[in-house]
């Protein structure tokens, strides 16, 4: 790296990457402060407001992302259309049928700084429903990001073998009858 | 009356009104609109900026921490630490620098800041390692105990 010359060196240090997220089964909120950290250029130590040194964010899966607790029917997602009588509240339920796309794209609309940055960084941000990804994205990507969250195993994805290697908690009496 | 030839009714109000006037106005040059020509807006304009540039000199000392402190996180985030634990575990271990040299460090000698990195984890870490170990030096840190033995 000390051989390079000082301006492949700035290129380099300054070229903007492009990182992929697998959104399944993750909490949106976890997954948007990823994006919104990288997209500010935060996970940078060259990190500066006025350097636009944000990278890309792809996020893949974002229909099978997982709100915790009753997130789903609780969480209200409000607007309005700006006439008379046009307050609308849709549940994040309903939202994420109506697009599948939209809670995660909110989320980290909320996350980023207010300012006039946000836009851009919006744009720099990628979002599929989802894992079909267009090519010319997918030639760009540098780097998958890990999942915030460890996504537990089914009961039938359990192969038989470990269900029979795990050990027994309590011996049933002789004249118990299993349902 | 004083003044009884035309003459005398002759005032010189003052040599220098034009330079005393772009010295004020040099301030101004690079202001939008009116106030970089005109001497009654620009007056207005100049005074204000000065007052804004007096409260900065405080603002750019907290900015400019904040910066540092934003850079030294990212940095240590790389390395699979937070900000508070490391400034918290620099501080126990007894390294002295402050966030301002840090943060060159973490731009500029990348390698230096992984290695106070480690530091920091080594010292984070240090209760656990007597606790689960038999209690010996971690590998690459040098310190005062191992000296006087």
């Amino acid at each position: 790296m000390s051989s390079f010359s000082r301006s492949a060196q700035q290129w380099a240090t300054f070229a903007r990457s492009w990182f992929l997220i697998d959104a399944s089964l993750q909490p949106p909120g976890k997954i948007a402060t990823m994006c919104s950290v990288r997209l500010q250029g935060k996970h940078k130590p060259i990190y500066h407001a006025l350097s636009d040194c944000g990278d890309h964010v792809v996020v893949m899966n974002t229909r099978h992302v997982a709100f915790s607790g009753n997130k789903w029917e609780q969480k209200v997602y409000s607007s309005h259309t700006g006439y008379p009588s046009g307050f609308k509240q849709v549940t994040a339920a309903q939202l994420h049928l109506k697009d599948p796309k939209a809670i995660m794209k909110l989320a980290v609309y909320g996350m980023l700084p207010r300012n006039l940055h946000r836009r851009t960084m919006m744009q720099r941000l990628h979002l599929f429903p989802d894992d079909v990804i267009p090519e010319d994205i997918l030639a760009n990507l540098t780097e998958e990001l890990p999942q915030p969250r460890k996504v537990p195993k089914r009961l039938n994805e359990y192969t038989q073998e470990e269900i029979d290697a795990f050990p027994m908690l309590w011996t049933p009496p002789e004249d118990y009858k299993m349902k | 009356m004083v003044f009884l030839t035309l003459s005398c009714w002759i005032r010189n109000r003052g040599p220098d009104r034009y330079w005393k006037v772009q010295e004020l106005l040099k301030h101004a040059r690079h202001f939008r609109g009116r106030k970089n020509r005109c001497y009654k807006l620009a007056v207005k304009a100049v005074r204000r900026a000065f007052v804004y540039a007096t409260k900065a000199r405080k603002q750019k000392k907290h900015n400019m921490r904040a910066l540092w402190i934003t850079r030294i996180a990212a940095a240590s985030r790389e390395h699979g630490m937070k900000y508070p634990a490391l400034m918290h575990n620099m501080i126990k271990t007894g390294v002295q620098l402050n966030r301002r040299v840090l943060s060159d460090i973490a731009i500029t000698e990348p390698r230096s800041f992984l290695s106070l990195a480690k530091l920091a984890q080594a010292r984070r870490e240090e209760g656990f390692r007597v606790a689960l170990t038999d209690g010996s030096e971690p590998p690459g840190v040098f310190s005062r105990v191992v000296c006087q033995q």
